[in-house]
């Protein structure tokens, strides 16, 4: 004889969710106690938003809601109809990476990878209110993510790198544009 | 051929400085112009400006100034800082299937029937299944293969699997869970790792005639070198302590996740994040039972690895299986919890540490008893059987070594190999002995290690050979700049520094599946077509460590290319070499060598080329940015693309293979090939701490780290894996520690109760690098990856001696136990009030002066070694007055080599030692 064991939660119902995800109207149908991580990754294409832990220790799973850093893994997403959200896919314009994106490349923030976006969202969070943040602030702005790697070190050179090159309002190129000339000419002196 | 430069006699052309002669078609680009010679990058011995105090290279001549020893960007970082690096779960693939695992929830107990059918009735349940879908057994060592996909007659540990179910989505997968039926016979668990040397009524696995008695013991490990019969007599100073070592696990944050993909030809992919990717090949080809042809291995980007991806996994066979059963591809993702519960990481161990030294402040002797705890398989724990003996062989000579090792099978998720493997633990007790000894001896702990170290080019007591050897550097280094000669002994109460010092190998001197076909340990294949782009195929394994990016930079510095023309395919089995993996911090050493050496014959062509355009001589021909030139007058030369687009001249395209493979090396005793390397890397770090004396609370403040990675290829990469070691040793040190509770239950698989430092307990980590230029490795390199973790526990652990003159023998060192200690202490010299303590003070005794000399005369040898390439051998013993040329077992009788206790050692056996009253069935008579 079957056995059924009820399963925890009475079947959700289906909502409309509309928000806006990196500049763009989404409108989905999810299930009305959906988590936003889960819809991110699996219904909004938003793959590069990562599950670390799924219950709020690691902040593999960032994303910014109107700007502000929040755990994916533990945020219902039903509760954020009408509102915006960010994630690192959302970071850079084009081809033209966010200043983060750049400086966690060069300075080593990023080894394995994994914990990158939601290092990059928060940080970005924080440097786009603070573009001259101390040691201490960047410290306490990536508190909750955690990093197996890099040991933090380069994580926070990377930020206090970024910070230098919004308040010089430096621009990015264009990860597009051409490369070494495999063809060059002789230059003396060299 | 005349080189002189006004004469008329050269035949093809001079490029006119800041000119270019012609365009070619599809060239373009930026940095039209190359500045051929760039001398600060050049070494002394090519007669450039860069200094070198080692002495030169055999790879010298490949440098073309490009890319090697700059600070470099990982090549695959752009992927990952946009979110478009694809992880296991990122891999989707239309129509597929969600696979949940199905796990024991008991520790030990026999599978008596499992009833699948209201599973498979479950609307949107597609494929369901068990241990009798696949009966091989399968483990990353071949000689201890004893996994099965899912269990076939019992489980051996909570978290074991039974079961897979592939469904529609999760949900249903996990209401599928449920309704599976399964009826146990409950066996009774063992825990204790002490309980596992003895016999059992049901031991956890069969080895048949290969099994240890009736007990739990998966490898016991026996081997004594050396004078044990003076041993006694010269000893003046010991130490004696007995370690308790928690299990941790790796921590990565990627869970494990897999996606397994039939394709219509019949041909299985399988996308898995893996360190190891050639023996998940092998193991899926046995379980399967189809030919590895048929299988292409997918390496998807890894989530950090650290040992903990290197096994083949029952999931990944699981996966298989299931989109085999279903016509479907299946995605099996785990959470948090069941990374823990498959483990794999350093063995919970108990470890006994005897140091003895003599009058002369000699390490006469190291007698080392480990018991470690593999859980439920044997994983890698054959090797870490012998690590934990062999890999603190060095950088010490000493005058004898003891070593009792056993590996335990219990009812918990199995241990397996991790950062350090096998070396940490003993390591640690090592290096907090020394301290030890170097109090009771009075001298500095930092002069006794510099006067005892091996010199380069020289053999082990074990007879490990080992090349260069930078340990003095170090040393020297986090000594001035560590400002430790004010700080030791003599920082007020609460306030420590402490120094350790590690050693590891880099890369395994035997692959894991030894083949008699003399298989390369690593192949590179190389491409270039008209486009001039370099497409690199390798099956080195990227998990984040900088992989890709360190044989880009090889072959980019040989051929004169910026790193941009270089493309890197490392994913695929079906397109890469094999190689045997990111372990063994084995990649930089041997696919960088690999890499050089399939680079150089495209070099050869490419300068052919050269020479038939411009008439100059091959060897006067040299490399440089994009240009291939006369090194006497860099105006007569090509460009890179003209010289290719030469040597492509009816052929096509370039291709070229280069392999890599150790040197014979090493004695020959039973367990010899363990630990041989065909490099060892060193370090050296000094942590200071604070300690709340009220609390026991530890706060790491600073800490130096120097570490010898023969070259840094990559400084910027080093430092990374420099300071993510220290981040990684000092949880395992400070907080770390898998808990398992009284009735055998682990209690902490979530990272909340798992406590990895976060960035506020991380303290300030100034990375030094040490380039003792290694003769064999690429461009002089060895390892950064591994080796630099060992340093970081002893240098805490003697750093809050140093504070509050209390030491621990159990990690990780949490505020109870140092409080527990401290109360003690208080206790024992009737002080009422911790903080009335007497902070550790010493005065050093006159041997501090017979030791410095003995290190500044060390000193001047170890120079004097690495700069002459005639040198004599030099076997470990010779400070004790044996000729040093010889190996000792050959000129002194008393000097022995054992690998099987004599009789007499059983009578009174050590804890791990006593795994050899048992007899092997084998031999048991019948
Ligand atoms: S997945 Fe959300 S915090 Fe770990
Ligand atoms: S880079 Fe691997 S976890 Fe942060």
């Amino acid at each position: 004889m079957v056995e059924f064991r009820l399963p925890m939660l009475p079947q959700p119902g289906e909502v409309v969710w509309s928000v806006k995800i990196n500049g763009i109207d989404v409108k989905l149908n999810i299930e009305s106690n959906a988590i936003l991580l889960d819809v991110l990754r699996d219904q909004a294409g938003s793959l590069g938003t990562k599950r670390g832990c799924d219950m709020g220790t690691c902040g593999c799973c960032s994303v910014l809601v109107d700007g502000e850093p929040r755990l994916s893994c533990l945020t219902l997403a039903a509760e954020l109809n009408g509102h915006e959200i960010t994630t690192v896919e959302g970071l850079a314009n084009g081809h033209h990476l966010h200043p983060i994106q750049k400086t966690f490349t060069e300075f080593g923030g990023s080894q394995c990878g994994f914990c990158t976006p939601g290092f990059l969202v928060v940080s970005s969070a924080l440097l786009s209110e603070n573009n001259d943040p101390t040691d201490e602030e960047i410290k306490t702005a990536i508190e909750g993510n955690l990093c197996r790697c890099t040991g933090f070190q380069q994580i926070v050179d990377s930020i206090r790198a970024a910070s230098d090159i919004i308040k010089e309002n430096n621009s990015i190129e264009d990860s597009t544009s051409a490369k070494s000339n495999p063809h060059p000419g002789f230059m003396e002196g060299g | 051929m005349s080189k002189d430069k006004d004469s008329k006699e050269i035949q093809g052309y001079r490029q006119q400085p800041g000119k270019l002669p012609f365009s070619k078609p599809g060239s373009g680009g930026k940095n039209s112009f190359s500045k051929p010679i760039d001398l600060e990058n050049i070494p002394v011995s090519q007669n450039g400006r860069k200094d070198q105090p080692w002495g030169p290279h055999r790879h010298d001549s490949l440098i073309s100034g490009q890319v090697i020893g700059r600070p470099t960007a990982l090549v695959d970082s752009a992927w990952k800082v946009t979110g478009q690096a694809q992880y296991g779960d990122d891999i989707r693939l239309p129509n597929e299937l969600i696979g949940r695992i199905v796990r024991s929830p008991y520790h030990y107990a026999k599978i008596l029937s499992i009833d699948c059918s209201d599973a498979l009735n479950l609307p949107g349940v597609v494929a369901v299944a068990t241990g009798i879908d696949a009966k091989n057994k399968f483990g990353v060592l071949p000689v201890t293969k004893d996994e099965h996909a899912m269990a076939v007659d019992k489980v051996r540990h909570a978290g074991d699997l039974i079961a897979c179910i592939a469904a529609e989505n999760e949900n249903i997968a996990r209401e599928a869970e449920r309704l599976i039926k399964i009826e146990y016979e409950i066996l009774e668990s063992i825990h204790d790792i002490e309980d596992g040397l003895e016999d059992s009524e049901y031991p956890i696995h069969d080895r048949g005639q290969y099994h240890i008695g009736n007990s739990n013991i998966q490898k016991r490990v026996f081997q004594e070198f050396g004078d044990i019969s003076s041993l006694e007599k010269n000893t003046v100073a010991s130490h004696r302590s007995n370690w308790t070592f928690a299990g941790v696990n790796h921590g990565f944050t990627e869970p494990h996740a897999v996606v397994a993909n039939w394709s219509p030809d019949g041909r299985l992919t399988l996308y898995t994040p893996q360190q190891v990717p050639h023996y998940v090949h092998r193991s899926l080809a046995d379980v399967l039972e189809i030919p590895m042809h048929q299988i292409n291995v997918h390496r998807t980007f890894v989530g950090g690895g650290f040992g903990g991806k290197s096994d083949p996994f029952p999931h990944e066979m699981c996966a298989a299986i299931l989109a085999r059963k279903s016509g479907r591809p299946v995605r099996i993702t785990f959470d948090r919890e069941e990374v823990f519960w498959v483990n794999r990481g350093r063995h919970p161990s108990k470890i006994e540490m005897n140091l003895h030294a003599d009058s002369e402040g000699r390490i006469c002797g190291i007698e080392t008893d480990a018991l470690i705890d593999g859980g439920g398989f044997a994983s890698f724990g054959h090797v870490t059987t012998y690590y934990n003996g062999v890999l603190h062989t060095a950088p010490y000579e000493i005058g004898s070594f003891h070593y009792t090792g056993a590996r335990v099978w219990t009812n918990k998720p199995a241990s397996g190999a991790m950062r350090g493997h096998g070396a940490v633990n003993s390591r640690c007790a090592v290096e907090v002995g020394l301290d030890d000894l170097a109090e009771k001896l009075e001298v500095d702990p930092i002069t006794l290690r510099l006067a005892n170290l091996l010199p380069p080019h020289s053999a082990t007591i074990t007879g490990f050979r080992v090349t260069s050897i930078g340990m003095r550097e170090c040393l020297e280094r986090v000594k001035k700049e560590s400002g430790w000669s004010e700080k030791f002994r003599k920082m007020p109460l609460g306030k420590g520094i402490g120094v350790g010092c590690g050693f590891f190998i880099s890369g395994s001197g035997l692959p894991i599946h030894w083949d008699p076909n003399k298989f390369p340990h690593a192949t590179v294949h190389l491409k270039i077509d008209m486009d001039g782009g370099v497409t690199i195929h390798t099956g080195a394994a990227e998990i984040g460590q900088g992989s890709d990016t360190v044989v880009s930079q090889s072959v980019a510095e040989v051929l004169g290319l910026p790193l941009d023309m270089i493309r890197i395919r490392s994913r695929e089995s079906d397109t890469s070499p094999v190689d045997l993996g990111s372990y063994s911090s084995r990649v930089t050493f041997m696919n960088a060598n690999a890499a050089i050496s399939a680079a150089m014959k495209i070099r050869d062509e490419l300068i052919k080329a050269a020479s038939d355009i411009t008439g100059a001589s091959l060897n006067s021909l040299i490399v440089g940015d994009r240009r291939i030139f006369d090194k006497n007058d860099p105006a007569i030369g090509v460009s890179y693309l003209e010289a290719l687009h030469k040597s492509q001249e009816e052929k096509g395209a370039l291709i070229s293979s280069g392999a890599y493979r150790t040197p014979p090396m090493g004695k020959t005793h039973k367990g010899a090939a363990a630990g041989l390397a065909p490099a060892y890397s060193f370090s050296a770090y000094v942590a200071e701490v604070s300690v709340d004396i009220e609390t026991g609370k530890t706060t790491v403040d600073k800490v130096w780290a120097a570490h010898d990675c023969g070259k840094a290829l990559n400084p910027l990469a080093v430092k990374g894996q420099i300071i993510g070691s220290c981040h990684m040793g000092l949880g395992q040190v400070l907080s770390e520690e898998m808990r398992y509770g009284r009735s055998g239950h682990l209690m902490n698989p979530d990272f909340l109760d798992y406590k990895i430092p976060s960035i506020h307990e991380m303290p300030e980590v100034i990375p030094i690098i040490v380039e003792s230029n290694d003769p064999e490795g690429p461009f002089g390199a060895k390892e950064a990856g591994e080796g630099p973790l060992l340093p970081i526990l002893p240098a805490v652990c003697n750093a809050v001696y140093d504070a509050i003159g209390v030491r621990t023998e159990e990690l990780p060192i949490t505020s109870e136990k140092v409080f527990k200690l401290v109360e003690k202490k208080c206790r024992l010299q009737g002080i009422s009030n911790p903080l009335d303590l007497k902070s550790p003070r010493l005065e050093f005794s006159d041997l501090q002066n017979t030791l410095d000399k003995r290190a500044q005369l060390h000193s001047k040898r170890d120079i004097e070694r690495r700069l002459n390439s005639n040198r004599e051998e030099y076997y470990n013993g010779a400070i004790f007055g044996l000729e040093p040329t010889k190996s000792p077992e050959e000129i002194d009788d008393n000097w022995s080599v054992r690998v099987i206790p004599e009789e007499n050692y059983l009578l009174s056996p050590r804890l791990a030692g006593s795994a050899w009253k048992h007899i092997e069935r084998r031999n048991m008579g019948d």
